[in-house]
């Protein structure tokens, strides 16, 4: 049996939407089949007042073990640093984070917000918002660049917004059943086991970005969203277009272009008014070019694969 | 009419207008973010006026050199390579190859 606490500081609620749609596993597998102790969750949790502080103490002085401490949403700080804008069982939510931090067996951050300050955190950032481990690429956060639980891990990052359901269940599962050591991690702390491959491996629409035919509008089956309309897909690490959302689409796939929410800049050019859905260019060259290809060879590879495009590629040959 | 006469027809009207020396305002090209924001919404306002379309995109019936790069329709983004059309929803006109315009984009 694994200890499970679930709060949620400078948060929409996202994420735990998310996590309760959870279907390989799902949440009540979690509880029935993994034998994961949810003890509160701020939709499931039972306990309020001074029950919730009794078990939340009870946690910090180590009377009861942590094993998994997931947190969801912005620590915030503030104002001025005290934290006293997002109060929680009679204290600043920071104080137990840091307090809760400090004995859990894994700390689990879901979602940007909780990785990496995500949309409260953007500039100006009023409430002072950090991710636990990032604020936003500058490792550190609210717990400080040293950190490591006492598993000997730093936070486990699963960003996305929301992080997909079942990242959120697959990485609780292989934490509490004792594979947390197997977990690779890339340089943002993310698993790589998601985090490797780009949003675009097994997007639909890969031959319109090899034949560089753009979509132009939202919802369009044909043409690749990359070009014009914003799509991050070939520069997001993300399994959208591998571990499907509800098991059927993606954003690319249903004619919505990828916003890199899996990256720790997200959202993109502090959402400044016409960035976004919109690919921003510089003497008509995408500012962002896919990983690893740089702008001498993107222009020599779009002259010619352009020149080489089959008919059928401009067409679209999704018929219903 | 078929579409590729269709298309036909306007290229020609394109051609013609441009041949006859009709001034468009190939400079300064749309470098930034806000250049082509304000070039596609000066094109919205101007509706479907094809002189107006090609005035305010810096139509030329040549490619047009900028910053090192041969900015020609065939290498747009929103070029079509078998119909020979520009597929920018404000455009939306057929064209040549080796034609350009300021809201060029690879």
């Amino acid at each position: 049996m694994a200890n499970l606490l679930w709060l949620q500081g400078g948060a929409c609620s996202g994420n735990t939407m998310s996590f309760l749609n959870a279907e390989e596993p799902s949440a009540c597998d979690l509880v029935t089949d993994f034998g994961i102790n949810v003890l509160w969750h701020p939709s499931l949790g039972l306990e309020l007042g001074e029950n919730l502080q009794r078990l939340l103490k009870a946690l910090t002085s180590g009377q009861m073990p942590l094993d998994i401490f997931v947190f969801e949403g912005t620590v915030v700080n503030a104002p001025n640093g005290t934290g006293e804008w997002n109060r929680f069982a009679g204290r600043p939510m920071k104080d137990w984070v840091s307090d809760l931090a400090k004995v859990a067996g894994y700390t689990v951050a879901i979602g940007d917000c909780a990785t990496w300050g995500g949309i409260p955190a953007t500039v100006p950032n009023p409430s002072e918002s950090q991710g636990l481990q990032f604020l936003k690429r500058q490792h550190g956060g609210f717990l400080g660049a040293n950190y490591k639980s006492k598993a000997g891990l730093p936070v486990i990052n699963v960003p996305g917004c929301p992080a997909h359901p079942d990242w959120i269940t697959q990485i609780v599962v292989a934490v509490a059943t004792g594979r947390g050591a197997d977990l690779s991690l890339d340089e943002f702390q993310r698993p790589k086991t998601f985090f490797t491959s780009f949003t675009q491996t097994g997007c639909t629409r890969n031959m319109h970005f090899a034949y560089k035919v753009s979509a132009t509008e939202y919802g369009q089956r044909k043409g690749c969203l990359f070009y014009d309309l914003g799509c991050r897909g070939p520069m997001t690490h993300s399994p959208c277009n591998r571990i499907l959302w509800n098991r059927q689409s993606s954003k690319t796939r249903a004619g919505m272009p990828c916003m890199g929410c899996t990256e720790p800049e997200f959202p993109f050019f502090e959402l400044a008014p016409g960035t976004v859905f919109k690919t921003q260019t510089l003497m008509g060259v995408p500012k962002d070019l896919p990983s690893g290809v740089d702008k001498s060879g993107y222009i020599k590879l779009t002259a010619a694969a352009k020149a080489a495009s089959p008919a059928w590629a401009e067409e679209d040959i999704f018929v219903v | 009419m078929t579409t590729a006469d269709n298309d036909e027809g306007l290229r020609s009207e394109i051609a013609g207008v441009l041949a006859s020396g009709f001034a468009t305002n190939v400079f300064p090209r749309a470098d930034s973010h806000e250049q082509v924001q304000q070039l596609v919404s000066d094109l919205r306002e101007a509706g479907n006026d094809l002189k107006s379309k090609l005035r305010i995109s810096g139509f030329t019936l040549h490619p047009v050199e900028h910053g090192g790069i041969s900015q020609l329709c065939e290498t747009c983004m929103y070029y079509k390579v078998h119909r020979r059309f520009c597929e920018l929803p404000e455009l939306n006109v057929p064209v040549e190859p080796d034609w350009s315009c300021s809201l060029w984009r690879i």
